[in-house]
């Protein structure tokens, strides 16, 4: 495939190669077509387009150079191993692979079929679940999410008081052991509004304390019996862990502030509807918020209309760490759509840069992976796609992508069907 | 007739003398003609009563200073000055006290029994031939507390079902209920919407409720026409007896009035059309919420019954209270007590009711904030008593103090709406009931019991309110040392637990007087018992006290007392009285003096004579009781439509000439996108699109530089704004239903959507049947009434849906209901459609059917003859391919052509089918993956479609999404190359066609309605935003004066706050029980597409 290839009409040739593919492989009902990229083999140069390092100034007419999955060079002329495979790439701009740090892809596929739905265990107390476990590879909202430059997503499950643990995982690859980039990222915690849940909840932490105290205590005789639940919770207490808990009101937000000093937690907000509220507080105490819904409605009736638009330019303002997530409303279905979030925050006062910032390392600085994936910087994985224009504008086209410098397909099954019917109707012109 | 009642007088004034509350005096006429055979030996004591020296007010109009009134047999005899009264009179003094006519509640709701009758209507909803003088379940603690409240006449109404039933007039008195009714049939009772909580049986939603209504009233029509047919032709089938029906031939003639629910403003308004469309009498149940329409409302001419519950200040405890209560809320706690001298002013003609009120009480002091709030007095009393007593039909028997009226008279202990007055006595139908607690014998004190050898031993304090004593035994030194204890918190504060634990103790040592348990007053004596602890030498445990009260004539109040030992060993005390009450209990100090001056016994006895009464009209007393606006700085707040935030005083004007000066126009017609351009609008109508277009003289000018105008976004599935329920799912098939009974001008969602450009949006009926209910077009003219919000020129539709939804596949817990595959889908449509074309033959032809029963109209079907005939355009939820085949080639058979599928997911795959049947697609831009019929969902689905030559748009049916559609039509672009030009065709001019109102809306075009949006750059960007939106050339939003918007409404909600935390009492939790737009639905429940993801599926 050529690396310039767009998507705008498909050929005959596109056509030609899917039925190469759907010779090859089995068809498979529930699970995507399409081959994961091989590891990189030899240098590969970007050169001549727009680089949005993130973490510096753009760079106008630049090259970025990645060997063995890694970026190697950052910046205006290179000299380029012998070997190197060049994509010509003026006019194109180059990007950080989009980071969604909220969302339930990988485990759940329809949701209205239960027997799609992994992303819930029974009852309130789940700590010891582990997303990881049963993210599905194959799932077809992987390639869709992919297909936009969402190249690595935050899968986590929801659910109950506390959900489980979530994992990190790159939008290609075979199987979990390639794509997990980070298997234990948070532990996630629904905040309940009714007191007794959070009574059930403040127990729990406490009976992990006593567990970790418990376990750590090497007298003879005192042989704490094994919990898969508290042992879960150990890492969390050592603050190895991070929690990230949905909550959007003022006084909830202030109960989690309370909480997290009670247990002294690393805390992240998901929501954060009322965060600037309690800015003072979530600054003081580096509490970082994943917006989770730019686009919302207002909370209350006399709420400013927009009050969902300009959250995160009010969370810029209060010096609040935070980033963009789609995985709000609709699902994992929709997370191609993270880059728009981010569009409508800045039309409503957010800079561009910031923007994009807050769909790309902030997410990585949040979800400490920011030394991996989030900017275009040396050492860091080559996960990192070409489009051919502002990303944070609908029309533009993702042309390329790589994650950890493999070269990933941007088919779906929805280009497949595209494709499909689309030749359809050539037949008929004919 | 009055034994019964007359035993049980006897037997409670034998019993419990002592406490007046409860008791009624009744009225015995035994001297009267009684079908009644007698039993036993008769009771015939003498009837007559005088109320003596009042000030009698006769009406609103009269009052007389000091007169009497003479009452026999339940009636007023006599009134004047110098009456003389019949020997053996009972003659009450009234001095000082004021008589008004009691009040007349022209509304009061009682439960029914189940209507059995055999020759109902099909539908339970539906019950005319239900009488409330036959099915009343008479609750007598109601009555009771209407009568507390001063109520002695009402209309008592059925409260269930939407043609509820027929009400009757009851008096309030503690009697058979032969004896209260005086009118059976008064009313027929409707309300527009079914019972909450209902999601099965038909009617489930409002405009589901409104349609069975129409249907009843045609039904009852028919029934007429058909009883005369069969009855002029013997060969004709004879129609079923409806009891029913016939029921209704009152109400459909207009001689009976038909009291409709206006449980919102809204609501009132949707009743006046109802009564309009059937040409019936109506009186509007009103909501108290009348002021925030009141031109609408008076335009209606009709009467309303006003109910008088105006909310408590919200409460204000927390933080998140003061966030979260709304500035719509705030307004509506500071407006309510004005409406109904809003609506006075207005020259509405109203009846105040109790309706609402809980508490009686509470009736006098929502009167007074009414008034307070510029209601006149003499409207106030006239509006409970003559007026509502024509309202019934029984101003010859209630209503004023009148020779031959019912004795139906408050007595207050001042004028009616003066602060602190009180209703003393209300007397219905000459029975009587004293409100004021009373002692016959007040023995609250401090005793000193005195024993047999003449020695103090204990000490006895009794106080308490009059109808419920306390008392404490223990030895004098006790009482004191718990003086002092008393004292001691004050002067030296401790920890509240220190306090709590010595209060705990008090029972349990002899330091502290013990308490009497089970204190029982029959007006003669006292009993209780105490739990004897180290009280000197007496046995510990369970003790025995007994007192009784001596009170001779004219010596001061003695008591015998005695007490039985647990050992079995009694005590006699004699015992004086050292102080009438205890000095550390202010609080009986008040009851016990007023108590001991009203007793009769008291001033007999030759004791304190009541002091004389307050002269009335004394100034303090007669001032009506200072509102909370009065209290506290005043606060103005204008009301505005819809109220609250973002509510309009005045509709936005409309200048005579609109000129937007150097934009770049995006016409969405053949003149493509214009650099540098100008529109030039007149009257709403665009008359000029162009470069350079000359200058008009007086012409508002925008200068339009580096902005860009689209024709105003049009959303061609939506679900807002809409209070009647999205479904109607209690039938397969609804095609009588219709959205637009129930355009809700009030949806808050309105507004945020112009915000994002939105000028025309269809709302639809929902998913839940194969055929739904008719969609209705609006503008979004925000702070208009829903009448004004439909777009007039917008032809009629109806909704149809297809698979998943209507099988009712994803239904918890399974479904049984035909259909249940996408066969039956098919079959079910074609079988109504063939329903139609019978019934249009029927009516076109009835000479072809000489031998049946007349025609009956039938909403359902003639909507669908309707949709045969091409006069009502088909919006069909549609996504597998399968189906849309299905439903072309269905509607083809019939020589219909579809107004638009819509969702059309798997449009892609038939679009050259589509094509060549005319269809148009309304399709989401990229939703997917919600459920298995939408797993070939696609993005290039748009852009398939129109490279296929079908008419396309990109919808929202969401109220989020609909704020940036702008948004949705760039995905055209991103999913198959769309030309930008075409691509905002799809959230403008294409849903225009779909929706056939191109002619007047969808681009900017010459002739068109000026529907324009301004944004700051290309609509097709993402990092546009909404600058201003135009509907009919008036500016519906500004975002630069958003700001001033905002800052004005927060300061006034903040004001309000302010006045509300500050007032004293009960404050209202949540008034959303109250409001019925909040009940029903704004999304299709049927669509699972997401709507709160995270939240509705896990729960």
């Amino acid at each position: 495939m050529n690396a310039t290839m767009s998507y705008r009409r498909p050929t005959r040739v596109c056509a030609l190669f899917l039925s190469l593919i759907a010779a090859c492989v089995p068809a498979i009902s529930l699970g995507h077509d399409f081959i994961p990229g091989a590891p990189q083999d030899r240098p590969i140069a970007i050169v001549g387009a727009t680089l949005h390092t993130v973490s510096g100034n753009d760079l106008l007419d630049a090259t970025l150079l990645f060997e063995a999955g890694r970026i190697t060079h950052v910046g205006p002329g290179a000299t380029l191993p012998s070997d190197t495979e060049v994509i010509q790439a003026t006019d194109k701009h180059v990007y950080p692979g989009l980071i969604e740090a909220n969302t339930d892809l990988g485990l759940v596929e329809i949701n209205s079929i239960r027997a799609t739905i992994d992303s819930r265990e029974a009852g309130s107390l789940n700590p010891n679940v582990q997303a990881v476990v049963a993210f599905n590879p194959d799932s077809e909202l992987i390639p869709v999410g992919r297909a936009n430059g969402i190249l690595t997503a935050l899968s986590a499950p929801t659910g109950g008081l506390i959900s489980g643990r979530s994992a990190l995982m790159q939008l290609d690859g075979w199987s979990r052991d390639d794509m997990t980039l980070k298997s234990e990222v948070a532990m996630h915690v629904r905040w309940p509004s009714d007191a007794d849940d959070i009574q059930q909840l403040t127990e729990f932490f406490e009976q992990a304390r006593r567990y970790e105290a418990a376990i750590a205590d090497q007298q003879v005789g005192n042989a704490q019996p094994r919990d898969l639940r508290l042992e879960s919770m150990v890492p969390v207490l050592e603050q190895k862990t991070p929690v990230i808990v949905a909550v959007d009101e003022l006084d909830a937000i202030r109960s989690v502030i309370a909480f997290k000093r009670r247990f002294g937690l690393r805390l992240i907000i998901a929501g954060g509807t009322d965060a600037c509220r309690c800015a003072v507080q979530l600054k003081s105490e580096s509490i970082p918020v994943v917006v989770t819904a730019v686009y919302s409605n207002p909370s209350r009736r006399h709420s400013p209309y927009d009050e969902a638009y300009t959250l995160p330019k009010r969370l810029h303002e209060a010096g609040i760490v935070f980033c963009i997530s789609a995985g709000g409303r609709f699902g994992a279905s929709a997370i191609r759509n993270l880059p728009y979030n981010a569009a409508t925050a800045s039309a409503y006062g957010l800079s561009e840069r910031e923007a994009l910032r807050a769909i790309t390392l902030s997410p990585a600085e949040i979800l400490g992976v920011s030394d991996r994936i989030g900017s275009l910087q040396v050492g860091m994985d080559a996960t990192v796609f070409i489009a051919d224009g502002d990303i944070l504008e609908t029309p533009t086209q993702v042309v390329e992508a790589f994650i950890q410098g493999r070269r990933v397909d941007l088919r779906s099954r929805h280009t497949q069907l595209y494709e499909k019917y689309s030749e359809k109707y050539q037949r008929a012109s004919k | 007739m009055n034994r019964f009642f007359f035993r049980i007088a006897v037997l409670v004034a034998c019993t419990t003398c002592c406490v007046a509350s409860t008791l009624t005096i009744a009225w015995v006429q035994a001297e009267e003609p009684d079908t009644v055979p007698d039993v036993g030996v008769r009771f015939q004591p003498p009837t007559s009563v005088l109320l003596k020296a009042a000030h009698i007010v006769v009406s609103a109009d009269k009052e007389l200073a000091t007169a009497s009134l003479l009452l026999q047999h339940g009636k007023i005899m006599a009134i004047g000055n110098e009456l003389v009264p019949p020997g053996g009179v009972e003659v009450i003094d009234c001095q000082g006290k004021y008589l008004y006519p009691a009040f007349v509640d022209p509304l009061v709701e009682f439960d029914v029994k189940p209507n059995e009758s055999p020759t109902g209507y099909w539908n339970s909803n539906v019950t005319p031939e239900r009488r409330m003088a036959e099915s009343l379940h008479v609750d007598k603690a109601k009555l009771k507390s209407l009568r507390k409240a001063g109520v002695g006449m009402v209309l008592a109404a059925p409260n269930s079902g939407i043609i509820k039933g027929q009400s009757c007039v009851l008096s309030t008195a503690d009697a058979p209920l032969n004896e209260l009714l005086h009118r059976s049939d008064v009313f027929q009772h409707i309300r527009l919407y079914p019972n909450r909580g209902n999601s099965e049986r038909y009617p489930t939603s409002p405009m589901g409720a409104v349609a069975l209504a129409r249907q009843v009233l045609l039904d009852a029509d028919w029934y007429q026409r058909a009883q005369q047919a069969a009855a002029a032709n013997a060969r004709l089938p004879r129609p079923d007896s409806s009891a029913a029906l016939q029921a209704l031939e009152p109400v459909i003639r207009a001689r009976q009035t038909v009291v409709i629910d206006g449980t919102n403003e809204l609501y009132a308004l949707r009743g006046d059309r109802f009564a309009r469309e059937f040409l019936l009498k109506l009186i509007i149940r009103g909501s108290g919420r009348e002021y925030r329409q009141l031109d609408a409302l008076a335009a209606t001419g009709r009467t309303f019954i006003i109910p008088i519950d105006f909310p408590d200040a919200p409460k204000m405890n927390t933080e998140v209270d003061m966030l979260d209560t709304t500035l719509q809320t705030l307004m509506h706690w500071r407006l309510a007590p004005e409406n109904p001298a809003r609506l006075e002013q207005a020259g509405v003609d109203f009846v105040l009711t109790t309706d609402g009120i809980t508490k009686p009480a509470e009736l006098l002091s929502k009167l007074r904030s009414a008034i307070a709030a510029g209601l006149s007095e003499h409207k106030a009393l006239s509006a409970l008593t003559s007026e509502p007593a024509q309202l019934l039909g029984v101003e010859h028997l209630v209503g004023t103090l009148e020779v031959g009226k019912l004795a139906n008279i408050l007595v207050t202990d001042g004028p009616l709406f003066a602060k602190e007055t009180n209703i003393e006595e209300t007397w219905v139908q000459g029975g009587r009931d004293r409100w004021k607690a009373e002692l016959t014998i007040d023995p609250r004190g401090q005793w000193k019991l005195i024993n047999a050898s003449d020695s103090v031993e204990l000490q006895l304090e009794i106080s308490g309110e009059p109808d419920e004593l306390s008392a404490k035994i223990g030895l004098p030194t006790a009482f004191a040392t718990a003086q002092g204890a008393k004292v001691a918190p004050a002067d030296n504060p401790k920890t509240s637990t220190e306090s709590a634990s010595s209060q705990n103790k008090e029972d349990a040592t002899s330091e502290k007087p013990i308490k009497v348990k089970e204190l029982a007053n029959n007006g003669l004596q006292l009993t209780g018992t105490f739990d004897a602890q180290k009280l000197g030498s007496k046995p510990n445990g369970r003790a025995w006290l007994s007192i009784v009260l001596l009170q001779d004539e004219g010596k001061p109040l003695a008591v015998d007392a005695s007490v039985l030992w647990s050992d079995g060993s009694p005590t006699r005390f004699h015992a004086t009285r050292v102080s009438p009450l205890s000095k550390d209990s202010p609080k009986a100090d008040q009851p016990a003096e007023s108590g001991a001056r009203k007793s009769s016994e008291d001033e007999q006895a030759g004791s304190e004579r009541p002091p004389a009464p307050k002269p009335p009209g004394s100034d303090n007393k007669n001032k009506p009781e200072a509102s909370v606006a009065d209290a506290l700085p005043s606060v103005p707040c204008a009301i505005n439509y819809p109220l609250g935030a973002y509510g309009r005083t005045a509709p936005p004007e409309q200048p005579d000439v609109l000129l937007i000066k150097n934009a770049t126009v995006w016409t969405c017609d053949q003149a493509g996108i214009l650099e540098h351009a100008d529109i030039l609008v007149r009257c709403g109508v665009i008359e000029q699109v162009g470069q350079n277009l000359e200058p008009v003289k007086d012409a508002q000018v925008i200068d339009g530089s580096g902005m860009h105008v689209s024709p105003g976004i049009i959303d061609c599935h939506s679900h807002m704004a809409t209070d009647g329920g999205v479904n109607e799912s209690g039938q397969t098939i609804t095609a009588e239903v219709r959205i637009g009974d129930f355009i809700d001008s009030n949806d808050i969602t309105i507004y945020r959507q112009l915000a994002g450009g939105v000028t025309t949006s269809n709302i639809l009926h929902g998913s839940a049947n194969p055929i739904g209910g008719q969609n209705q077009v609006i503008k979004l003219r925000w702070g208009s009434l829903d009448e004004d919000l439909k777009m007039r020129e917008a032809p009629a539709g109806i909704k149809f849906a297809l698979g998943e939804n209507v099988k009712q596949s994803n239904h918890a817990g399974g479904s049984s209901r035909y259909p249940q595959s996408r066969m039956g889908v098919e079959q079910l449509m074609r079988d109504r459609f063939e329903a139609a074309r019978d019934y249009r033959e029927h009516w076109q032809h009835p000479e072809r059917r000489a031998n049946s029963l007349p025609p009956r109209r039938d909403l359902e079907l003639e909507a669908l003859v309707e949709v045969l005939e091409g006069r009502r355009w088909i919006h069909c939820h549609s996504y597998r391919q399968d189906e849309i085949l299905m439903m072309l080639r269905l509607l083809e058979d019939y020589g219909v052509t579809i107004g638009s599928l819509q969702h059309i997911l798997e449009g892609y795959k038939v679009a050259d089918a589509m094509a060549a049947h005319g269809a148009t697609g309304s399709s989401f831009s990229d939703w997917w993956a919600y459920k298995i019929e939408v797993l070939d969902a696609i993005p290039y689905n748009g852009a398939v479609m129109h490279r296929a030559g079908v008419v396309v748009s990109f919808n929202s049916d969401d109220a989020e999404l609909a704020r940036h559609l702008n948004h949705e039509a760039a995905k055209a672009i991103k999913y198959g190359g769309v030309e930008p030009s075409e691509a905002l065709k799809f959230v403008t001019l294409n849903p225009a066609k779909q929706l056939r109102i191109d002619n007047w809306v969808g681009s900017i075009t010459v002739g068109k309605q000026a529907d324009l949006v301004i944004w700051n750059r290309s609509p097709l960007s993402t990092l546009s935003v909404c600058m201003q939106t135009w509907i009919d050339g008036r500016k519906y939003f500004d975002r630069e004066q958003e700001q001033i918007r905002q800052q004005q409404d927060e300061q006034l909600r903040l004001k309000l706050i302010q006045l509300a935390a500050a007032q004293p009492g009960d404050k209202e939790e949540e008034a959303n029980d109250k409001d019925p737009s909040l009940w029903w639905a704004r999304y299709d429940e049927f669509c699972h597409h997401g709507h709160g993801h995270d939240d509705d599926r896990e729960e």
